[in-house]
């Protein structure tokens, strides 16, 4: 092999001439970048591409104030949702700050639980359940069946001001329900901002458009928002309800209480598919039919053919999976034109106040699968909604992904307590510890191994004056899709979205 | 036959004398010089406003010198950028994939733009007309593309993802060089001058001033002799490709691209670039389609929830008191005060 | 399925549909199709309307009074826009596209601001009613009725007042209107008035079957220009209702029988082939094929 000099072309055994430098070949046809212009440009590339990483890794921060991204939609559009969320961001930073955390700690799941300790003397037990007894708090038996004492201090003091002796410092600009500034202002946060952990994203697009970005940085990121399910992704931890949490418990419900047949109108893009598609290939396993399917745009808000066609049908019951407040207007427009069919949803009520915006009985027969509502009647929640309004007096609602929100900055502070730093990597790994949280809807879980969150599940229930009941509850419900899937984040670094047609078990057992 | 001299110094865009092209050399001497001095993020960032250049000037050529408006001109823009991530994804192990991908992407622009502008210019569709059309067709593309959720929904290996757009799509390579980062900005300077000086050239050539006849008056420009329709058509292409052209530098951006790309927000932008500017400048937009991108950035990052009233108002007052564009009433203004200053100095 | 319920229900979903598409356009019937001003603040217009339907009917006013309220409040705010901004975009189309969207870019995230992200809603009037396995909505019914009235309405305007025969005039050639002493800039007001108000009153009686929230108003504007579009200027009241009930036609089938999207997907391809057939618009084929059958040359 003939040795080369540097930039002349190489000579290979065979005459082929391979010439190995692009630079030499930049011509003068464009006017203003000249020769040497191109060269300093590629060396300054060069020396920037490979100096500039080790400089920032460097830069670990160990004073001054801990620093949370938080990008959500404050204009625009989402700026409906986006507010509350950044509202729970601040609820949650301030109470760092002042010394108080929630309890929890990596003691797996089910944690300290809503339900904490048995009364004071212990129930006595008989064959069949006529026959067990309770005490009330420290009290004579009054009467039967079990009885416990809520546990009343989630917050404590966590011994300090803010974390690990800094301040928290939430730096929150507005994503205006744009993708592109979304992405600018991820870069900014990571790059310049250097933030120790970012909180962003409200649509699954948002947090698409930045997980390149935050997978190309290993930026520690939560996504609070309930979504499809599937994100499967070392530096992600997503902290909102996903659908085997929602969907299955309310459509076995439905189906058992109203009956088999259903019909389906879901939002037209992602979301409303993919969840479409789960309740498809799992109704049938508990004794549902999908009478229908039908997919509406999101810019559509006028509902009188989709009423007539769900008419036309004639199902037992309605799973609603409209999204956006275009699509809201399907509540009311069903209500003046008569339609009585029992509703499902895991989207509306506790996320666009539906039952508090729109007239009675609009809402009337609706069932809603959530992780959170306002109305949780439980005394730590009670305590939560207090303190929210004391700071925001004017917010019109708490939604679902603002609690969400809100625990997932408690959460990372324990994390961040267990490791003792703010270095990422160690922060993950203490994320993947085991962690439980006393969230204010109830205990909850962060899985290791798929960086999703069980949650404390309620059936809602909104009657005719849309006064809102709870049904049933399951207190604690595993993220298991990816476990089933094969997904094990503690083992193998994986950075991408599933979905259900990758899973076999959806053809292996559906009967369409 | 001119020169190049001759065509880029021309009397269709704003900025002749020496002192102009003096003030132009520094300022691209300072972008080149830029990444020196700043950081990774905000050469990303300076990156994101250059790259949206092209398709302001394919804006302002349809526009500003044929007078002819797309309104739903981003569809290109999408369509260019969806290929892309389909072809380089598919083609990810080839080295010519990304390169096969320019290609595919600017001729799928450019055929989609053909056969639509046969349609309208052949039909002789009535001015107004054109942009209400061009605007549905780019909402039925945001609406088709935004329900390709599932598994179905693939080409090859790539997904097209639905709402959650593309995403994962590959750097764009030279051989064995990646464009990103640094490199990638430019890229850009580099595809921005190009399309500028060519586009200079060619509105300042025979063609050009057919096309601002045809802007000025049809009939007239018909009944001399010339095919107006089939120069209207080519360009259409040729902003389709410029369209085409930005959306491929914005899938290397990103790495993503989602329907709302080419939504009604998205689709709004360009027009507005144009209209602040002046249409009648290219050089005009080239300016406002920048500074524009980066006013909107600088106030959201401050976390300013007044941007989009700010923005509004400044449409509003720009459209009032500016109503040729900002640029180019400030360069006529200066234009004049030079004059006054100087008047033996040659024009 | 019996056919006779299934027959009722598409009549029904097809006037309805129709009337939702005039309803919609009414307003930029008026400023598009008769002054030529692209209106892109149009659905912001009705989101005012929609507002002051709801901020009035919660202070206690019946609900049809605070209607009528709303078109007026409109119209002031559309002549107080017109005298301000609008008049100086007569003839320059595209200036007028640009500074309406940012009006209405001033006035959703305005509104957003001010008002907050959600209103409580109106409660729908009427009751509902049913035929065989189909139930109704009467509202509806009486939206339909409503967009027949103004039909009438803005036809007697036109064709029979004084008001009416100078904007005409004015609409077909300024300076000879001019000359004949009409005062044009006074009917320029009053017509994007008109226009605004409508608007307004189109919001506000829709508003108890929408969600009221600040950027409500995005729903209605490719639904309205697609309509005006497709009704063409030669005859903007003809054209309007012609051109709602060829959409509506198109989308009831095929939505009730394969969908939402389906439907939305047809509408848009129908509205782009008959731009395509028709360049001016259903009102100009119409005038000629009524010109041609009275024996007059084609306009």
């Amino acid at each position: 092999m003939t040795k080369r000099r540097e930039n002349q072309p190489l000579q290979t055994d065979d005459g082929i001439q391979q010439d190995t430098s692009a630079v030499q070949r930049s011509d003068d046809s464009t006017p203003g970048i000249r020769r040497r212009d191109f060269l300093t440009g590629t060396a300054a590339t060069i020396t920037a591409a490979t100096v500039l990483p080790h400089i920032r890794s460097a830069k670990a921060q160990s004073s001054g104030p801990i620093k949370i991204g938080h990008i959500e939609d404050l204009s625009g559009n989402l700026a409906v949702y986006g507010v509350q969320k950044y509202h729970g961001a601040q609820l949650a930073v301030k109470e760092i700050n002042e010394g108080k955390m929630l309890k929890g700690g990596p003691v797996g799941s089910g944690g300290v639980g809503l339900m904490s300790n048995f009364a004071a003397s212990p129930p006595i037990m008989g064959a069949g359940d006529k026959d067990l007894k309770y005490v009330a708090d420290g009290g004579k038996l009054t009467g039967s069946g079990m009885a416990f004492v809520e546990d009343k201090d989630v917050l404590v003091d966590s011994g300090e001001s803010g974390l690990l002796g800094r301040e928290v410092e939430l730096l929150a600009p507005d994503g205006q329900s744009n993708n592109n500034i979304w992405q600018q202002l991820t870069r900014k946060l990571i790059l310049e901002d250097e933030v120790d952990c970012l909180v962003a994203g409200f649509t699954s697009a948002e947090r698409e458009a930045i997980r390149p970005i935050v997978d190309q940085h290993k930026q520690l990121y939560f996504y609070t928002n309930q979504y499809e399910g599937g994100v499967a992704d070392s530096n992600t931890f997503c902290t909102g309800a996903i659908v085997e949490q929602q969907v299955i418990p309310v459509v076995d419900y439905m189906i058992q209480k109203f009956g088999p047949r259903v019909y389906t109108i879901a939002a037209d893009y992602n979301f409303g598919q993919l969840t479409a598609a789960w309740t498809k290939a799992f109704a049938p396993l508990v004794g549902g039919e999908i009478v229908e399917e039908e997919f509406v745009p999101l810019s559509v808000s006028d509902f009188t053919t989709s009423i007539a066609r769900i008419q036309a049908a004639k199902p037992d019951w309605v799973f609603t999976l409209l999204v956006g407040t275009n699509q809201s207007n399907y509540y009311p427009q069903a209500a003046a034109a008569g339609l009585e069919y029992p509703m499902a949803s895991t989207v509306n009520m506790a996320q666009g106040y539906e039952h508090r915006r729109f007239k009675p009985p609009s809402l009337n027969r609706m069932y809603n699968c959530v992780n959170y509502i306002e109305e949780i009647p439980t005394v730590r929640n009670r305590a939560f909604v207090k303190r929210w309004y004391a700071m925001f007096p004017d917010d019109p609602y708490i939604g679902q992904m603002a609690q969400n929100t809100y625990f997932s900055i408690h959460l990372y502070a324990m994390a961040v307590r267990l490791a003792g730093t703010t270095d990422q990597e160690t922060v993950k790994k203490a994320l993947e510890s085991g962690l439980s949280i006393e969230a204010p809807e109830g205990a909850v879980f962060l899985e290791p191994s798929t960086h999703h969150c069980s949650h404390y599940i309620r059936l809602a229930t909104a009657d005719a004056d849309h006064n809102v009941s709870f049904v049933r509850e399951w207190p604690s419900i595993q993220p298991w899709w990816l476990q089933r899937v094969g997904v094990n984040l503690v083992r193998n670094k994986e950075y991408k979205q599933y979905i259900p047609d990758e899973d076999p078990f959806f053809a292996m057992f559906s009967k369409s | 036959m001119r020169t190049i001299v001759d065509l880029i110094s021309g009397g269709a865009d704003i900025g002749r004398t020496r002192v102009f092209w003096i003030g132009f050399g520094v300022i691209v001497l300072l972008f080149l010089l830029y990444p020196t001095q700043a950081s990774a993020f905000r050469v990303s960032n300076v990156s994101f406003y250059l790259l949206n250049i092209p398709l302001g000037l394919g804006m302002a050529l349809l526009w500003g010198y044929c007078g002819v408006l797309s309104f739903g001109h981003v569809a290109y823009f999408g369509i260019a950028g969806y290929i892309y991530g389909i072809i380089a994804g598919n083609m990810s192990e080839n080295t010519l994939g990304p390169l096969a991908g320019v290609a595919g992407g600017l001729l799928a622009s450019a055929i989609v733009a053909g056969i639509f502008g046969y349609f309208v210019f052949y039909a002789r569709v009535q001015k107004w007309i054109i942009p209400i059309l061009t605007l549905v067709l780019t909402l039925l593309l945001e609406t088709f593309l935004g329900q390709t959720a599932g598994y179905q929904w693939r080409i090859g290996s790539v997904l097209l993802g639905g709402y959650n757009g593309m995403t994962g799509i590959p750097w764009f390579r030279l051989g064995g060089f990646v464009f990103e980062g640094y490199s990638f900005f430019y890229l850009c300077v580099v595809v921005v001058l190009a399309c500028y000086f060519g586009l200079r050239m060619l509105v300042n050539s025979n063609f050009g001033q057919v096309i601002v006849a045809i802007r000025e008056d049809e009939l007239r420009t018909e009944l001399l002799g010339y095919d107006i329709r089939a120069r209207q058509w080519v360009v259409f292409v040729i902003s389709a490709m410029l369209a085409g052209l930005s959306g491929l530098l914005y899938v290397q951006w990103g790495n993503y691209i989602t329907p709302s790309q080419v939504g009604l927000l998205q689709a709004v932008l360009p027009v507005i670039w144009t209209a602040v500017g002046g249409t009648t400048s290219l050089l005009a937009v080239v300016i406002s389609a920048f500074a524009l991108n980066w006013v909107t950035f600088t106030l959201s990052s401050q976390g300013n929830q007044y941007a989009m009233v700010i923005i509004g108002a400044l449409l509003v007052v720009t459209m009032l008191f500016f109503p040729r564009g900002i640029i180019v009433m400030v360069a006529e203004w200066l234009g004049r005060l030079i004059a006054r200053r100087a008047p033996s100095s040659q024009p | 399925m019996d056919v006779l319920p299934l027959a009722l229900s598409l009549l029904y979903q097809f006037m309805t549909g129709a009337a939702f598409f005039f309803l919609a356009a009414v307003g930029l019937v008026i400023i598009l199709g008769m002054m030529n001003i692209i209106n892109l603040a149009h659905g912001e217009l009705m989101m005012i309307g929609a507002y002051t339907a709801t901020i009035t009917y919660h202070a206690g006013v019946p609900f049809w009074l605070s209607v009528i309220l709303s078109f007026f409040v409109v119209a002031a705010f559309g002549a107080v826009l017109e005298l301000l901004i609008v008049r100086r975009f007569y003839g320059r189309e595209l200036g007028a596209l640009v500074v309406t969207w940012g009006v209405s870019l001033v006035l959703g995230q305005g509104t957003l601001l001010f008002f907050g992200p959600f209103m409580p809603s109106i409660k729908i009037p009427g009751g509902s009613f049913s035929y065989g396995v189909f139930s109704y909505s009467a509202y509806w019914l009486i939206l339909v009725l409503i967009s027949l009235l103004l039909v009438l309405g803005l036809w007697w305007l036109y064709n029979r007042t004084p008001y009416g025969l100078q904007a005409k005039a004015t609409m077909q050639n300024a300076e000879m209107a001019k000359s004949l002493g009409v005062r044009t800039s006074r009917i320029y007001t009053l017509t994007f008035s008109l226009g605004a108000g409508l608007a307004g009153l189109s919001g506000a009686l829709m508003a108890p079957t929408l969600t009221i929230a600040p950027f409500m108003g995005q729903q209605f504007i490719v639904p309205a220009f697609i309509t005006v579009v497709v009704g063409g200027t030669a005859n903007v009241i003809a054209g309007a209702v012609a051109s709602s009930a060829f959409l509506a036609a198109v989308k009831t089938p095929i939505g009730m029988a394969f969908g939402a999207f389906s439907g939305t997907v047809a509408l848009l391809l129908a509205a782009l082939i008959i731009i395509r057939i028709m360049p001016d618009g259903i009102s100009a084929s119409l005038q000629k094929f009524f010109n041609r059958r009275a024996g007059r040359t084609a306009q």
